[in-house]
């Protein structure tokens, strides 16, 4: 965990692999059944970090050979090719050169294709085996490729590349044996030892070819080489077919597309509430027994009401972000996110995002901060930073105690229309709105300025529908977890202990301060001058300061400051202060006040990982604060 | 004189992916595309002299071809600017 964590921040003295591990680099198209056969020959011996500097994942696992030896295993990015346009690309080809800090160059390969598709997946072979590394070609699929009437002589496909080759199902698992046995000979032959740079082009470097000329070749070369091995290309899978025609059709396409949103937005809601408050009630039972056990001294308070439900106040999303993910993982596993990104872009192009841009804006909903590490696969860069920019006008989970808290105690419980939707539903609904309108308008102005571009390509392989891994699955959710609660844990973590030492001085002789006269009250009336206009006095100002690690942080807050035990969204006590402290229109601009500000340290950490810098959250943290201010004090006046 | 003419009537002729009728199978020309655009079209081997058919539209009316035994969406913003031409048998049966 601790080594992991070093490499995640690119620490150059790291060594993932220790030398004497021989490495072996997986490399394949994407849809190829790569990180399957990755999650088949490792398990959870695996790691997920980042590259150092940059925001693609790097899994590195371990294989245990039959006899007792180990090897390291790197899962590459699934790539067309190494020109190094995309971030994926740039990482494959810094990995084989050997030009990663802290990672050996690899010392065999094993390029895994979708052999149903030869023709298509080969175009890496040709740059992968100039690199003269022993190379083990697997024909992925191969169950697939004779049940659809295709064929390939595996045999003539080896000599003719002068490397070995195995069929595998990586779905079901055969001929993994040939992969396993592959390894032993690559263990036998041990490690160079030696760390060596290499050159990797994606245009054959020899000749200066116009770049069109170079694939040709390149193609005529791979077409050349799947003649030789008698390659039949498969039939049309029906099911694809079958299930194109409906997931794509005019109609139906559409509406089952948005049935598939709300059926995921809904299990986001519904189904991941029972175990939520079954985490809220174990961390507070567990809080109260902490205190229990604790002598009554100053860290008691520090750990209890600080730490503890600091973490704890993060700990309660994860039951939504893994529910998210486990849907996520079916629809990408499946091949439908795919068709979903087709039928999304036109409506996304229009306001200056990608297809690609639905996936994260709607994992916004449950959180911005994996939401923004899915935005990794948009290609194109400036649609990616326009679509992490966006992200956080989603309106995720955190806000919602907040939202909950400010309406049942302002807006009056009233039908709007029938028997079908009460005010309070009609606000909540409206804030939902809201934030996306301010995504959309804010996209399409990024678009005219900061990230203006010549029109993008919008390219999208549909893979054939198959059947998820469940194992690939649950690694891919376990992996999601140990993220998310790495990185907001530590936040989270800092931030509580920042704000109970602001509550606990100036010391008094009685002990800490009234909270008005704390250091947190202090920064409070300091910044009344600026949230006046909007309605607001210090109390809320302390609010909106301590919300900056949290949205939902607020209602504690508030809670502490007014001195109200237990305070939750559903805290009666809490709402009838708040009904006599705050002006109703003060309380819809603190509304549009949470709808549109970035109140969330970890986002603005996430983005500053995801930019490689400060200069975008810094942009996004303003942009997003000036639009809740002005927001604010327009609600302010006109309600 | 007139060649000049007769090299503009051609290019006003000129094929291209976005006016094929569905299930059409065309042979790529050219791409009539900047480098950093046409680049990953190359990548998936849509490449000049490569067979492309188109096999369904998408809802929003963006082609979806096949292109050896893939499928593949683009906008049809790019399938304006892929120029092809019909297969010669093809083009005798039309």
């Amino acid at each position: 965990m601790a080594e992991q964590d070093l490499v995640a921040s690119g620490g150059p003295a790291t060594l993932e692999t220790p030398s004497e591990t021989p490495l072996v680099a997986l490399i394949g198209p994407p849809n190829s059944g790569k990180t399957t056969l990755f999650n088949q020959l490792t398990g959870l011996r695996q790691k997920v970090a980042n590259y150092p500097g940059v925001t693609v994942e790097k899994h590195v696992g371990k294989v245990s050979l039959a006899d007792g030896r180990t090897l390291s295993l790197v899962d590459l990015p699934g790539v067309h090719g190494f020109s190094a346009r995309t971030l994926d690309e740039r990482v494959t080809r810094d990995v084989l050169e050997g030009k990663v800090d802290g990672m050996r160059s690899p010392d065999a390969l094993i390029l895994i294709v979708d052999v149903t598709r030869l023709e298509n997946q080969l175009m890496l072979v040709e740059p992968v085996l100039e690199m003269g590394l022993p190379t083990l070609l697997v024909l992925n699929m191969a169950d697939e490729l004779e049940a659809r009437g295709g064929a390939v002589n595996d045999q003539a496909l080896a000599t003719r590349l002068g490397v070995d080759t195995v069929r595998t199902s990586a779905r079901t698992g055969s001929g993994l044996d040939g992969v396993r046995s592959y390894l032993e000979g690559v263990a036998d032959g041990g490690t160079a030892g030696v760390h060596v740079e290499r050159e990797l082009s994606n245009v054959p470097a020899s000749i200066a070819l116009p770049v069109v000329d170079a694939f040709a070749a390149r193609r005529n070369l791979v077409r050349g080489i799947a003649r030789e091995a008698d390659f039949v290309p498969p039939g049309p899978s029906r099911l694809t077919e079958r299930l194109d025609s409906l997931f794509l059709h005019r109609f139906m396409g559409p509406l089952i597309f948005l049935a598939v949103v709300l059926f995921v937005f809904q299990s986001i809601f519904t189904w991941a509430v029972p175990l939520m408050d079954g985490i809220d009630w174990m961390v507070a039972t567990s809080g109260e027994w902490i205190a229990g056990t604790l002598p009554d001294t100053w860290y008691r308070s520090l750990l209890v009401d600080g730490v503890w439900a600091g973490v704890g106040s993060v700990i309660i999303f994860l039951p939504q972000i893994l529910i998210l993910f486990l849907f996520l993982g079916i629809l990408e596993d499946s091949g439908y996110m795919a068709r979903a990104a087709v039928i999304a872009d036109r409506a996304m192009y229009r306001v200056g995002l990608q297809g690609r841009a639905f996936l994260p804006l709607l994992s916004g909903y449950a959180c911005a901060v994996p939401a923004i590490l899915a935005a990794r696969t948009i290609d194109d860069e400036r649609d990616r930073l326009a679509t992490i920019f966006v992200t956080p006008f989603m309106t995720c989970s955190a806000r919602l105690p907040v939202y909950a808290l400010l309406i049942a105690a302002f807006i009056p419980n009233q039908p709007v229309l029938g028997p079908f939707m009460n005010q309070r539903a009609a606000v909540l609904l409206g804030l939902y709105g809201l934030g996306i309108l301010a995504a959309v308008f804010t996209a399409f102005l990024l678009k005219r300025t900061l990230l203006k571009a010549q029109p993008t390509s919008f390219l999208m392989e549909l893979p054939p529908y198959r059947i998820p891994s469940p194992r690939t699955l649950m690694l891919r959710l376990l992996d999601r977890s140990k993220i998310f609660l790495r990185r907001a844990g530590r936040i989270i973590f800092a931030v509580a202990i920042v704000l109970w030492t602001l509550t606990q001085f100036p010391r008094t002789d009685a002990g800490p301060p009234d909270i008005e006269q704390s250091a947190l009250g202090t920064i409070g009336h300091v910044i009344e001058p600026v949230i006046e206009p909007l309605g607001f006095d210090w109390r809320v100002g302390i609010g909106i300061v301590t919300s900056l690690a949290a949205r939902e942080v607020i209602v504690g807050t508030l809670g502490t400051i007014y001195g109200v035990e237990t305070a939750d969204e559903e805290s009666v006590a809490l709402q009838e202060i708040l009904r006599r402290d705050l002006e109703p229109g003060a309380a819809i601009g603190l509304l549009v006040f949470f709808a549109f500000a970035l109140q969330c340290m970890s986002t603005v950490a996430v983005m500053r990982r995801e930019t490689a810098g400060w200069k975008w959250p810094l942009i996004q943290f303003t942009y997003m604060l000036l639009l809740g201010y002005v927001g604010a004090f327009i609600a302010f006046r006109i309600f | 004189m007139q060649l000049p003419v007769m090299t503009e009537q051609d290019q006003r002729e000129d094929l291209r992916l976005g006016d094929v009728p569905m299930l059409q199978e065309v042979e790529l020309v050219s791409i009539d595309l900047p480098v950093e655009l046409a680049e990953p079209l190359l990548e998936r081997g849509v490449l000049p002299g490569c067979r492309i058919c188109p096999v369904r539209s998408s809802p929003g009316g963006d082609p979806i071809v096949s292109i050896d035994g893939s499928l593949l969406a683009l906008r049809r913003e790019t399938a304006a600017c892929l120029c092809v031409k019909l297969l010669s048998s093809l083009q005798d049966a039309d």
